[in-house]
């Protein structure tokens, strides 16, 4: 390895910290360039640390790194934008970690998405800005699906091509998206998603994120499209996530206000 | 069974059980091993009665969720501490920090842990249950949680002023800011900003 190359500069949104040794951290980070990749941060814990506050889950930054021998080592990190308004709001907290978790779990190491960053970078801004924070996971489970690979069917049966009437329909998670009568019985477990659902669905596909968080969409509406997105989520990452399960008990508890009660 | 590449068996067992421990890598390990398979028989006994001794012997506090041999814990028993101020820590070894301070005379509740979704801990697999009883049996004026300044530590002081906030108590958080001995040029601008907030007269 050549000497130019033991230092490297990126930047990119931390996903997750996970502490080892005395006063280390591994950070998780997702960038436009790199993709997904992990670094170590020495000392990072000590209160005295430089690094301390720009090496922080849900803060886009920009680094200096060494190449070490297993992990690269973080040297140098100084924040490009941080989401005070995510970090001060439990509910927003818990969405963001919940969007954090979703790109952590559907990439995979040193394999750029630009478009996914982009659209985690505007998740988290949108959310910041104030947005309704149970549409901004709607619009971002949609489309993590569509760009890692596992777009949702809208446009016809998933299973025959078939046109849908504009009737109450299946959309099961096994076939790949919406499913037509006669196809039904091949379809697997799903759930009955209502005209309007469908429609807001087929919205958030063609519009921008501000687009579609602007959208006054009816609560019953909003719920149907979590179930349904998040089967879609549990489906193909074959597990539960603990971010979601936060979000689900802080909703329980009353404190996820009334949908777009605040903008 | 025997141990890889010769070793006898129990000292591999030794081993793995070493390694197992936070910040013991695989050569501190071995070298601990071996350091114990040269000491007398007594400094081996008295290491092996330390560690039964404190799983036999120590509990958490009933109250207050502490590390403690006598329930309640030394803290929650002394009279001469004021009972209106509980200062919430994530771990036990944070109390040890804020005593050295000699700046609280309250008591405190240690949750061990902070909220952290991502790595599956939510609110039931902290003490927040103890706490919410502690509040609700009266006497508590103020709740000061001094989790760490992190954003999982931020968020749990925020579930914690959601939760105890309506029984009507004050729940205040540990001031943030520059700490001593630290460049201006370094500071994040979060912290920067929360220290322009507090700042004070000179």
């Amino acid at each position: 390895m050549s000497r130019e190359s033991r230092a490297y500069r990126t930047e990119g949104i931390v996903l997750r910290r996970r502490n080892i040794g005395e006063a280390d951290s591994i950070f998780v980070v997702f960038g436009e360039e790199r993709g997904k990749f992990e670094g170590v941060a020495r000392g990072i814990r000590k209160a005295r640390s430089r690094m301390r506050g720009h090496l922080e889950p849900l803060t886009f930054s920009r680094f200096l790194m060494a190449r070490g021998r297993n992990l690269d080592v973080f040297t140098q990190a100084e924040t490009v934008r941080s989401f005070p308004n995510v970090a001060a709001d439990l509910d927003r907290w818990a969405t963001a970690s919940y969007l954090l978790e979703l790109v952590d779990r559907f990439t995979v190491e040193h394999a750029p998405n630009r478009d996914l960053f982009h659209l985690l970078y505007a998740s988290l801004e949108s959310l910041d800005g104030g947005s309704a924070a149970d549409l901004v996971p709607r619009y971002f489970e949609l489309h993590v699906l569509a760009l890692t690979g596992f777009d949702v069917y809208l446009d016809g049966c998933a299973a025959c091509g078939g046109r849908l009437p504009p009737e109450n329909t299946l959309v099961a998670a096994a076939a790949g998206g919406l499913v037509c009568r006669q196809c039904r019985p091949e379809a697997g477990t799903g759930r009955l998603l209502s005209v309007p659902a469908i429609k807001v669905l087929r919205h958030a596909r063609r519009a921008s994120l501000p687009e579609f968080v602007a959208l006054r969409v009816p609560g019953a509406v909003v719920e149907e499209l979590r179930a349904a997105l998040g089967d879609f989520v549990r489906y193909h990452l074959e597990r539960e996530l603990g971010t979601a399960r936060f979000v689900e008990e802080l909703r329980a508890s009353g404190s996820i206000t009334a949908q777009n009660a605040d903008t | 069974m025997s141990g890889s590449g010769g070793t006898p068996e129990p000292i591999a067992r030794l081993v793995e059980q070493f390694h197992r421990l936070p910040g013991i890598g695989p050569k501190s390990a071995q070298r601990l091993a071996y350091h114990i398979l040269r000491v007398g028989d007594d400094e081996a006994q008295a290491l092996a009665n330390a560690v039964l001794e404190v799983k036999r012997r120590i509990r958490l506090c009933s109250v207050c969720c502490y590390i403690t041999e006598h329930d309640p814990c030394n803290y929650c028993s002394d009279e001469r501490r004021d009972r209106s101020v509980v200062c919430v820590v994530e771990q036990a070894l944070d109390i040890s920090a804020i005593e050295r301070s000699g700046g609280y005379r309250g008591l405190y509740h240690v949750l061990h842990g902070v909220l952290n979704p991502m790595d599956g801990v939510g609110p039931e697999d902290l003490r927040f249950r103890e706490l919410l009883a502690r509040v609700q049996d009266g006497g508590v004026q103020e709740v000061i949680m001094a989790t760490n300044p992190s954003l999982e530590g931020e968020a749990t002081a925020m579930y914690a002023a959601k939760l105890l906030g309506p029984l009507g108590v004050r729940v205040t958080r540990l001031a943030r800011g520059l700490p001593s001995g630290a460049d201006l040029e370094y500071a994040d601008d979060v912290t920067l900003l929360r220290a322009l907030e507090g700042r004070q007269a000179v």
